[in-house]
């Protein structure tokens, strides 16, 4: 399934509802489906926020991969792939080590930055490519692995 | 979808509901400027919270720490709580589980 969706923070609750009806014909379960749509919000966003000049439309696929047999129901096991094409955005590189320090002392934290170390911990797999302008974020979050 | 809701609650606490995404921030932010000394947050009825929702937290525990309160969070599910976690929020935060 996948869908272009305006390049603003007004896209987030249509986002959120593309990929739930997904997930209810595919019955996923709540643990996968909590950190796919964290990874969606934040993935999103920040290609939102970094290309405050770009126009363009961004668009999310979403596909459910039946890795055994396929039964459709909560028992058999699924994989979950989104993908978030940026076309006209900076480079951003998702997957690369940032320095968060998360037992640093309250007077010592910052807002911001926990979004990609979120996700870097939450997906089974994350890829990024970027060539002539073009950005592709791959996260995958599969059942059997879910940890929140 | 449940949309974000933020009220007190019956006994002082601070009710949140829905989903608490950054199209929502505005909103949380603006109820947690008002807040003062110690609060309760009741998370029973949210569903999720974004990274986005977390600096407001980050943001009013640092205000209200300074002033010797802070906030305390009650009734969090098994998702937030496991985001806390990977935040580093347990340490910074009086968190309750959800029963």
């Amino acid at each position: 399934m996948r869908r272009d969706f305006p390049r603003n923070l007004d896209s987030l609750s249509p986002l959120y509802e593309f990929a739930e009806k997904l997930f209810e014909t595919n019955d996923i379960s709540p643990g996968v489906r909590f950190p796919v749509h964290l990874a969606m919000e934040e993935l999103f966003v920040n290609m939102v926020k970094y290309n405050p000049n770009v126009t363009t439309d961004i668009t999310v696929e979403v596909t459910v991969t039946f890795l055994g047999e396929a039964t459709n129901d909560a028992t058999s096991s699924k994989e979950v792939t989104v993908t978030l094409v940026d076309d006209g955005g900076v480079e951003f590189d998702v997957t690369a080590k940032r320095q968060v320090n998360i037992d640093a002392p309250l007077e010592e934290r910052t807002p911001g930055g926990l979004g990609i170390h979120l996700i870097q911990n939450l997906a089974d797999r994350l890829e990024y490519t970027y060539k002539d302008g073009r950005g592709e974020v791959i996260f995958t979050k599969g059942s059997g692995n879910e940890d929140v | 979808m449940k949309m974000f809701e933020i009220e007190y609650g019956d006994d002082g606490e601070v009710l949140c509901r829905g989903r608490l995404d950054a199209a929502q921030c505005e909103k949380a932010q603006g109820f947690m400027d008002g807040l003062e000394g110690a609060n309760t947050l009741d998370f029973a009825d949210l569903e999720y919270i974004s990274s986005a929702g977390l600096g407001i937290l980050l943001k009013t525990q640092k205000r209200l720490v300074g002033s010797s309160s802070g906030l305390k969070i009650i009734n969090v599910n098994n998702h937030i709580r496991d985001v806390f976690r990977y935040s580093g929020f347990h340490t910074i935060f009086d968190i309750e589980a959800k029963e």
